[in-house]
């Protein structure tokens, strides 16, 4: 009996030997599907914090400032990576920090710094990889998520970023907060991830 | 929408006035004699013409449906350009007979008559290439894009047309792109369906608050005209080409 | 006389709920018209080439099949293959039996939906939960998604908040946001104690190997982030070139789909988790599902398998709109489903052959579709299709005599003249069981038949 691969590809085959002739690929220039506003923008980090923020994630570019966000938001435990002991510093003023992501502290965490692979001007969005963030879950379980964004690493375009994504086992492009419209079409942000998105831009 | 890229144009052309037309809407036809005449051309008439076979076409039937196309094809034998006062009936000429043909001998006669065969406005303005209408109609009117015009150069090309026409103003209403539920055979298989879609785009026509409610395409009125009528709050239709004319009788 | 089945549903359907379905996909088709106005000045160029790539896809489905297989493993992933719905559901749970696995996230999956995936693994005891919002609900209710995008579009938040009580999830309360924190808080364990997380793809691309998945709520990254193994459900049409069409297929999805540029969350999973890497779940399961679509791909309606589920043309449909998605009787609702369903239905066509005929055929599905399916011809070619299958049509007048009519002049003028006299008699009381329908709402105009002929007769004389 055959195998059910060897079925699949038998009329996979049988399906497509009659066709006179098939759709070649088509070539298309990579800036084919950029929106047109976009040839107007000249500074990456410009477009990227307006359409970040026009997607609901807020962008800081200080420290300070960020902290005071997350004070102001009254977070009760950031998670920090052991790296980043100013903001560690500035943060412990108002909650506990720890440098330590475990799954039996889920759901204490309500906020987290996790350093970003990048990000995408055009869209706005952040761009997560395993090795960037090592905890998938720090960067959504928490109700706040901050993306540590490095401004040299801001492509441009979404086709930039999809021609030079890194070899990672996962990477998540993040477009702003978690989401929902499902009852009755009524947007509510933080379903199951962050409901507030961040990123510090460094 | 299949449309030929190089059809054949003309100012000798041949009207396939519709069987609605012909059963019903005489004053459409007429319209587009007077109008086309206007434009320059000589307009014959093939009087063996019937239908173009799209009911049975919709129905599924398609043996009987190329059997009135190979009686179409027939009687609009010849070289010159087809011209057809409905979006709905030149469609089934340039797209849906390809269609049902596909598997066809003859489909190479069919496929001719194709590139023959113009939607009205879309003959006018893009085969004739008149881009202004002469004369005058002081009215507002509600334009429904009739569906079979998608994809196809028509809806625009009437609009160009009719917003050329001195004291005419095209007004907007809410959901456009939605069709008026007569989808010919569906609105007698799916009544309640068929009506409620009718009901909803007279709503939104009605709310904008027009002197006429304009299409290029007389199933589409009759179906929202008859829907009007039965109702008891009566609304008044017209084909473009009816404001065509008139504009031409207002120039003097 | 007979109804058609989409007619019934639709004249039972409660108003509210019509009135619903109906400003909803109304806002959606609004949406996704001014996003893509705002930014682009030919959006209909870039659905024309979405379409030619994802139709070169499918016909080259033989080489990237085999292409992502490659690549697939490469990275490390285990690829299956699965002929029918049933081989599908077995292959899921063999996985997780000899895993030892017993429960289950899912995150949203048509084809999960299409299989009755949950329903085979509760009958081998394994708790499987839906995770998406609207799906959860679903599957709390016992229910059927009534839109690809929307699941729940059918459903209002009293509703919600009633199945929210039933199930223990607090007292009622219909607050949309209460809702969902209680749905936040309720998932998180599920996630966390979860053996395995199960989803679908968007797009498998054959050069890269690479998984595409987008989400709005995060509940697919979920089911990656807890779970030590992930078994993904992909229909074999989902394969794609290359990363480099993504930059067209993304940009169109989100748009088409919600009027957003990007979704939320773009996922792009390259294999289980490495030594270096060792965030995501250990074992990568991909199921390949052929479930008809070879046979799709065999037919004159191929064209249909480009659907990369958009749901863009549901919310324009006029008849969707009216009859909602469960009128459909089927996993895939509106036009798409329209054609979809009868094939996917393989030698059960005849149970589906109706939908194509709930259809006036007005085009705007195809208007809208980011992959330029050409819609109202599938469903003309299905109509065919069921009449050379003898499939009765309630409400469907026969065409024989019509033919016969349209064919003879002599007799079609004669017809035209002699109908006059149906201006005389009360149309109303005939018996033409075809007339009716069109009278009850409906008037007819005054027949004129022959007075054009005869005007541009006397014209040609002058």
């Amino acid at each position: 009996m055959s195998t059910a691969r060897e079925q699949i590809f038998s009329s996979v085959r049988a399906a497509l030997t009659p066709l006179p002739e098939r759709t070649a690929r088509p070539v298309f220039s990579k800036d084919v599907a950029e929106p047109h506003w976009l040839a107007a923008e000249a500074d990456s980090l410009a477009l990227f914090q307006k359409r970040a923020e026009a997607t609901g994630t807020k962008c800081f570019t200080d420290l300070e400032s960020c902290a005071a966000w997350l004070r102001s938001q009254g977070v009760r435990t950031v998670y920090i990576p052991a790296p980043l002991s100013r903001l560690a510093a500035l943060c412990s003023e108002f909650c506990e920090v720890t440098s330590n992501y475990t799954r039996a502290r889920v759901n204490e965490i309500d906020a987290a710094f996790t350093p970003a692979a990048g990000a995408i001007a055009e869209s706005g969005s952040i761009i997560l990889s395993d090795e960037s963030t090592p905890d998938r879950l720090a960067a959504l379980a928490p109700w706040h998520h901050i993306a540590l964004v490095s401004r040299a690493e801001i492509h441009r375009t979404i086709a930039d970023a999809l021609a030079a994504m890194p070899e990672d086992p996962n990477l998540i492009w993040v477009t702003g907060p978690s989401k929902t419209a499902d009852v009755e079409g009524i947007l509510i942000q933080g379903v199951h991830g962050p409901g507030a998105q961040a990123c510090l831009i460094i | 929408m299949t449309q030929s890229p190089s059809r054949v144009t003309g100012r000798t052309v041949q009207l396939m006035a519709t069987c609605l037309c012909d059963a019903f809407f005489d004053d459409v036809a007429k319209a587009t004699v007077e109008v086309l005449e206007h434009a320059g051309c000589e307009v014959e008439f093939p009087e063996n013409q019937t239908c173009c076979g799209q009911p049975a076409f919709n129905c599924g039937d398609w043996p009987a449906s190329r059997e009135v196309m190979r009686h179409t094809t027939r009687v609009f034998e010849g070289e010159k350009p087809v011209i057809v006062p409905s979006g709905s009936c030149a469609a089934m000429l340039f797209h849906g007979a390809p269609l049902e043909f596909e598997k066809e001998k003859d489909l190479p006669t069919i496929q001719k008559l194709a590139n023959r065969t113009w939607e009205l406005a879309d003959f006018l303005v893009n085969g004739l290439g008149i881009e202004k209408w002469p004369g005058r109609f002081p009215a507002r009117i509600a334009f429904h894009r009739a569906c079979h015009t998608r994809g196809t150069g028509s809806g625009e090309a009437a609009l160009k047309l009719l917003e050329s026409i001195d004291g005419l103003e095209v007004i907007p209403f809410g959901e456009a792109e939605q069709c008026c539920g007569f989808g010919g055979t569906f609105s007698v298989s799916f009544p309640h369906v068929s009506s409620s879609m009718g009901c909803l785009k007279l709503e939104h026509m009605t709310a904008a608050n027009p002197d006429f409610i304009v299409s290029g395409d007389m199933s589409c009125l009759m179906h929202l005209g008859g829907l009007a009528d039965r109702a008891g709050q009566p609304v008044k239709t017209l084909h473009f080409v009816q404001i065509l004319q008139s504009a031409l009788h207002r120039h003097g | 006389m007979a109804e058609q089945k989409v007619e019934l549903f639709a004249r039972r359907l409660d108003r509210g709920v019509q009135q619903a379905v109906h400003s909803n996909s109304a806002a959606g088709t609004e949406k996704r018209y001014t996003v893509l106005g705002k930014d682009y000045s030919a959006p209909d160029d870039l659905r024309r080439l979405a379409g030619q790539i994802r139709q070169h896809a499918i016909e080259h489905l033989d080489t990237y099949l085999e292409q992502a297989e490659q690549s697939l493993k490469r990275q490390g992933a285990h690829v299956h293959y699965a002929v029918t719905a049933e081989d599908a559901c077995r292959a899921v749970s063999d996985i997780l039996q000899k895993a030892g696995a017993k429960k289950v996230v899912k995150s949203k999956s048509m084809i999960s939906e299409e299989i009755h995936l949950n329903d085979h693994l509760g009958s081998v005891g394994i708790e499987s939960v839906e995770t998406d919002l609207g799906e959860y609900i679903i599957q709390i209710d016992g229910d059927h998604p009534s839109h690809i995008v929307k699941p729940i579009i059918h459903k209002n938040r009293r509703d919600i908040a009633k199945s929210f009580e039933r199930e223990g999830l607090g007292d009622y309360n219909d607050d949309p946001e209460t809702i969902t924190r209680r749905a936040r808080v309720f998932m998180r364990d599920k996630y966390l104690q979860a053996d395995a997380g199960i989803t679908g793809a968007n797009f498998v691309s054959a050069e890269s190997g690479r998984l595409v998945l987008v989400t709005n709520e995060g509940n697919s990254r979920f089911c990656l982030a807890a779970p030590k193994i992930h078994i993904a459900l992909v229909g074999i049409e989902k394969v794609i070139p290359s990363d480099a069409e993504l930059a067209v297929l993304l940009n169109l999805l989100g748009r088409s789909a919600t009027g957003q540029q990007l979704t939320v969350y773009t996922e792009f999973i390259n294999g289980p988790a490495r030594a270096n890497r060792p965030s995501g779940p250990q074992e990568m399961h991909v199921i390949f599902v052929d479930n008809q679509r070879s046979q799709i791909l065999a037919s004159d309606c191929r064209e249909i398998l480009r659907c990369i589920r958009c749901g863009a043309c549901l919310n324009v449909c006029p008849v969707y709109r009216q009859a909602s998605g469960h009128a459909y009787r089927s996993v895939y609702p509106g036009p798409v489903g329209a054609v979809l369903s009868p094939l996917l239905a393989g030698k059960n066509f005849k149970q589906l052959a109706d939908l194509p005929k709930a259809s006036s055929l007005c085009g705007a599905c195809n208007e809208v579709c980011p992959v330029d399916i050409p819609i109202p011809d599938l469903l003309l070619k299905l109509r065919n299709r069921a009449h050379e299958e003898h499939v009765p049509s309630p409400g469907t007048p026969p065409m024989g005599a019509f033919a016969k009519l349209a064919s003879s002049p002599m007799l079609w003028r004669f017809a035209m003249k002699s109908n006059k006299v149906m201006n005389l008699v009360p149309l109303e009381k005939l018996p033409l069981p075809y007339l009716q329908p069109w009278l009850k709402t409906r008037t007819l105009p005054e027949w004129r038949g022959g007075e054009f002929r005869s005007w541009i007769k006397d014209r040609r004389k002058k």
